[in-house]
């Protein structure tokens, strides 16, 4: 049982049958227990929260704890998720450009001369 | 772009050639040398051949008679004469008469490139054998009255497809939508003329008084959308907006709505797909869509995009409904 609405039963239903979304605040609280989450997996070089879920556990308790009384199930998971997502898109274009570089290099010593 | 720059140049010189007629007074001083040699020349003519020469003499005369443009008055001065022969043909209005014109000309040409690029890529994205993005809709706003797309007419709209349980980059676009809102309706100087809408794909959870609850929060000239399941499908297929919100989801329970798709995708991919998804589409007052404005648009760059478009359409002087 947390603070917020969607974790405390039915009180997070709007009057017209809605469902009440989180607010300015509660987003803003939910994306700090991220990032204090994610900053503690960085220390201690996991990057995936949801494969290495025991190990985090373990070295994070604090952080886990912390994230998922602020930030709801889904969005929990959506953000360990986007993590791994957004560290191998960083890896991919990191690897086309040193590809590209070293084609460039390539080229070059091979006398051909960039217009 | 150089047949544009050709035409410029075509100008610039036709321009330089007016502003040396100005100065041709000074041609006619070469007239009586013309005169005097034609003249000696007859003489070393026979006199068979002298009537000729004579005709046109008279003929040059005449000219001279028939001219209008007075002889530039001769130099009483050897300062005078000096300074005329350091200027030549240009004295310094004639400079300026230049500068102005070829400013004023580069300029002309900028802005009107740039005005055909963008009614060229405007024409583009309605074109022929392309799909169509847009089309009827049927919504309901959060005061439950309808909305069809026939209310977008006379304005630009401003589109934006989201969901209020939306964890980071729909927050994060609305707070950018709320500055372009208010930039734009101060460049434009008018209130009416810019029609910022949020159509939720999420009906099931998203009903009129969470979303009012939610926009309130980012500005409060956002026109919230909803509808049944069917319409809000509708209307993202018409707009081409990926939708994966499930249709029978137990109450309660929690689900995201999109963003399978960052997952499916990997890489530079998952960009370029989702950019279409978290943009901004621009709809003008005739009901075609114009532009996305893309997560990588900075709220500046938007409004000044979109200041475009709306300048462009009132100089071409279209009808933009401002009540």
């Amino acid at each position: 049982m947390g603070w917020l609405p969607w974790s405390s039963g039915d009180s997070n239903k709007s009057s017209d049958g809605g469902r009440i979304a989180p607010d300015r605040t509660s987003r803003a609280r939910c994306w700090e227990g991220r990032d204090h989450f994610f900053a503690c997996l960085d220390r201690n070089d996991i990057l995936d929260g949801i494969k290495n879920d025991k190990e985090a556990r373990q070295k994070c308790a604090k952080e886990v704890a912390e994230f998922e009384e602020a930030c709801s199930k889904t969005w929990v998971k959506y953000f360990k998720e986007k993590r791994v997502m957004e560290y191998n898109r960083d890896k991919t274009i990191e690897r086309i450009k040193n590809e590209d570089a070293q084609k460039v290099k390539e080229l070059k010593s091979s006398g051909w001369k960039p217009t | 772009m150089p047949s544009s720059l050709r035409m410029a140049s075509g100008l610039f010189r036709q321009a330089i050639r007016t502003i040396t007629t100005l100065e041709s007074a000074q041609s006619q001083r070469i007239l009586p040398f013309i005169r005097n040699t034609s003249q000696s020349q007859c003489r070393a003519y026979t006199q068979a051949q002298r009537p000729r020469c004579q005709n046109i003499q008279t003929a040059l005369s005449a000219r001279n008679n028939f001219s209008t443009s007075p002889f530039r008055a001769r130099a009483k001065t050897m300062g005078q004469m000096r300074q005329r022969n350091s200027t030549g043909p240009f004295s310094w209005k004639a400079a300026l008469l230049f500068v102005l014109t070829g400013a004023g000309m580069v300029i002309y040409f900028r802005v009107e490139k740039a005005r055909l690029e963008r009614k060229r890529i405007a024409e583009l994205s309605k074109g022929v054998g392309k799909p169509k993005v847009g089309g009827p809709f049927n919504l309901v706003d959060l005061d439950g009255k309808e909305f069809t797309a026939e209310d977008l007419k006379g304005k630009y709209s401003f589109v934006y497809f989201g969901f209020t349980h939306c964890p980071d980059i729909c927050p994060d676009e609305l707070d950018k939508m709320a500055e372009i809102i208010d930039k734009v309706r101060a460049e434009a100087k008018d209130d009416k003329a810019f029609l910022p809408i949020f159509i939720t794909c999420d009906p099931a959870r998203d009903t009129p008084e969470v979303l009012r609850e939610y926009l309130k929060e980012f500005h409060p000239g956002i026109v919230g959308l909803t509808g049944t399941y069917e319409q809000i499908k509708n209307v993202c297929h018409q707009y081409r907006v990926y939708f994966s919100t499930p249709r029978d989801v137990k109450p309660g329970e929690d689900y995201l709505v999109d963003h399978s798709i960052y997952f499916y995708l990997m890489g530079k991919l998952f960009d370029a797909m989702a950019m279409r998804w978290h943009a901004d589409l621009l709809i003008d007052p005739d009901n075609d869509f114009v532009e996305c404005i893309g997560r990588q648009d900075t709220p500046e760059s938007a409004t000044r995009v979109i200041m475009e478009h709306i300048n462009d359409w009132k100089r071409e002087g279209k009808p933009m409904k401002t009540l």
